[in-house]
């Protein structure tokens, strides 16, 4: 029946107006929840959520020791060209050469916080890290190189 | 010194006929279609003068509102923006002058000749309600039977609209 | 109380006395523009302020709250900020109607207000026709839409134009109908005998349900005039960068933007006007004590309490609900509201006749 069908829709319509208005309307009344973050005001007690993605960074031990083998995996999975893992051999106690990572490059600038190097890394080695004020004057200070001078490979790790 | 009431008249008069005239002047057809708003507005202006409200309102609704806004859809669809239209040839201007002065000499013509008695009444009773009640009585003074032709004549182009903009069922030629 | 009626008998009483009528007259025009010029600077300040916060609360945010104690002095810096902008006329424009558009949406917006009844005995204009004039005129507004659409020289503008008129020219139909049921309970036109008739009780508490949906369809269908979301097809920014207005800017830009909050308090006056009383002060039956609480707060009070009520409820919906689709638009006009309001219409003239209103 045409009738009814017109009126049930409207009816069916006006409900679903009033549900949402009575959701706005909830909102409006109730200021406890506002998520409004006054950034610069709190910053000292800012805290971010778990997953928020920052920049890439390369966990390194109290002894400064990495985990990064230099297998370049993240610079392959890395859809922009954000990192450049420059290898070296080096020669191990039992006298055989090992490639290793020599600089880690980073270029903040390029990178999107895809985390897709961070899931192929196979050692675990870079993490994504919450900090997110990246403004700086020059260019060049984007990039950069994340394992730590004079540091080692971690033991045990292949 | 002149009254007021007469300077705001002139005022008025001078707004519509300029706007009027500016109207056919100009070469850029949207202008145009603005000037002829302006114009209608002059003469609803010249109603309020008057005090005949009801008037000065129906003329703001049916020309400022409804046929302006028509004229200017559809010069928005035929036309693009800004271009001017072609000058027209000088014969086409002289016999539209001829034309427009012939009409204000018939025009001028009967308002010499007419002796525009004073009216008995001295006031008129210009309430919606009293509009309402001449427009429906069928006595001397009533306006029943125009009013009938008119809304029948609208109901008729009320049905041709309907039976144009209908959809035809896709298996009917 | 609080008569505002003896204010204005005094100015008028005090400047007929002192000058010839002709220049009294002429004084208390301009006192009138005066006032009305500041009113609505006033209220595009309070308007736009109060969008800002309504909308941020809605939303869970703060809103403004950096200029001034809880951000107050927002709008002031924003009008300053306008004032000081450069307005410019791009390229390619026609710059006379492209001039023009502003002016001609302020001052329609500027001539509606004559009607309104503020207060008890406190009106510009008491004109016999006041509704009629009201939808008169607030049809010269969507020709300022299209006379900026057209002369900006830009597609968005044009689209967004033409979209305001098609909306416009419909939603006019169903806000009639809707007025129209309450000049049919009525009997008059006139803005005061429609409040007077409302002091034994407001026409949506008096008139039954038909005037309860004419007062849903009147809501519904000046948000649609003015152009507010949902239905701001106009100006939709997702869509056409700002519509009509996108090439306007600095105080032309600000003449639109204000000419938009005034025809929304407009609109919402002549609702409560219509069918919460105006100025008239709640009055229930028989309760003397009550009432004559009520009567105690001034009149201008009640008008604009009532005005901001319904102009929070716009807010309310824009807020609330996502903008419709052009081809949803005119199937809500022509499908639903129109034909409800027809029958309305003929419901509430059978009330008035059997007089089965309170």
């Amino acid at each position: 029946m045409f009738l009814t069908r017109y009126f049930s829709e409207i009816a069916e319509a006006v409900g679903s107006l009033l549900k949402g208005m009575r959701m706005t309307g909830y909102y409006f009344t109730h200021h406890k929840e506002i998520i409004t973050q006054q950034y610069p005001d709190n910053r000292a007690t800012l805290v971010l959520p778990e997953r928020f993605r920052g920049e890439v960074v390369m966990t390194h031990t109290e002894n400064n020791e990495h985990r990064c083998t230099g297998c370049t995996a993240c610079e392959l999975a890395c859809p922009n060209g954000t990192i450049k893992v420059v290898t070296k051999f080096e020669v191990n106690a039992e006298g055989k050469k090992k490639k290793a990572v020599d600089k880690f490059v980073y270029l903040l600038e390029l990178c999107t916080m895809c985390n897709l190097c961070i899931e192929a890394c196979p050692t675990d080695a870079i993490r994504m890290a919450q900090t997110f004020e990246h403004s700086v004057y020059d260019r060049s200070q984007l990039t950069r190189i994340l394992n730590k001078p004079d540091s080692k490979l971690q033991e045990g790790v292949e | 010194m002149m009254k007021g009431e007469t300077i705001v008249f002139y005022l008025l008069a001078a707004l519509t006929l300029v706007s009027a005239a500016m109207a056919v002047g100009t070469r850029r057809i949207f202008r145009s279609a603005v000037y002829l708003l302006s114009s209608l507005i002059g003469i609803a202006g010249l109603y309020f003068w008057m005090r005949f409200e009801f008037a000065a309102a129906v003329q703001i609704v049916v020309y400022a509102g409804g046929i302006a806004v028509l004229i200017i859809f559809s010069v928005f669809l035929t036309q693009r923006a800004g271009d001017d239209m072609p000058t027209p040839p000088m014969l086409r201007t002289i016999a539209a002058a001829g034309a427009a002065l012939l009409g204000m000499g018939l025009v001028m013509l009967q308002l010499v000749a007419h002796p525009f008695p004073t009216p008995a009444v001295a006031e008129v009773d210009r309430s919606v309600s009293a509009i309402g009640r001449r427009m429906l009585a069928t006595g001397d003074d009533g306006f029943a039977l125009p009013f009938e032709v008119v809304s029948l004549l609208l109901l008729a182009a009320m049905i041709g609209c309907i039976v144009i903009a209908m959809r035809t069922k896709p298996n009917q030629p | 109380m609080w008569n505002l009626a003896q204010l204005t008998d005094l100015i008028h009483g005090w400047l007929y006395e002192t000058f010839p009528p002709a220049w009294a007259l002429a004084f208390e025009m301009i006192i009138v523009g005066i006032a009305v010029i500041g009113l609505f600077a006033g209220l595009g300040l309070v308007l736009v302020l109060m969008e800002r916060k309504v909308s941020a609360f809605m939303q869970i945010r703060l809103g403004p709250n950096r200029v001034g104690p809880k951000g107050l002095m927002q709008s002031l810096a924003d009008t300053l900020k306008l004032l000081v902008k450069e307005g410019m006329t791009p390229d390619g424009v026609d710059r006379f109607l492209f001039n023009l558009a502003p002016f001609v949406a302020m001052i329609a917006a500027m001539l509606l207000m004559a009607p309104i009844a503020f207060a008890k005995d406190f009106q510009i204009w008491d004109l016999n026709i006041g509704v009629l004039y009201v939808t008169a005129i607030s049809s010269l507004n969507v020709i300022a839409i299209l006379m900026a659409g057209w002369s900006s020289n830009n597609k968005y503008s044009l689209l967004g134009a033409m979209r305001s008129g098609a909306q416009i020219v419909s939603y006019e139909l169903s806000a009639g109908l809707s007025i129209l049921t309450v000049v049919v309970l009525t009997g008059s036109l006139q803005i005061s005998d429609i409040v007077t008739a409302q002091s034994n009780g407001w026409w949506i508490f008096k008139g039954h349900i038909p005037v309860i949906i004419a007062f849903v369809i009147y809501m519904i269908a000046v948000t649609a005039e003015t152009n507010r979301a949902p239905f701001d097809m106009a100006e939709a920014e997702s869509e056409l960068t700002g519509g009509f207005h996108t090439e306007y800017s600095g105080m032309k830009f600000a003449l639109f933007f204000l000419a938009e909050y005034i025809n929304v308090f407009i609109v919402c006056a002549i609702g409560a006007t219509l069918f919460l009383g105006g100025w008239m002060p709640l009055h229930i039956g028989e309760w003397t004590a009550f009432n004559g609480i009520m009567d105690w707060i001034p009149s201008s009070v009640w008008f604009f309490g009532k005005t901001f009520f319904l102009i929070f409820l716009m807010m309310w919906f824009r807020w609330t609900f996502p903008r419709l689709r052009i081809d949803q638009l005119l199937n809500l006009e022509w499908r639903y509201l129109l034909p409800i309001g027809m029958v309305n219409i003929l419901l509430v003239t059978v009330i008035a006749i059997l007089k089965w209103h309170f």
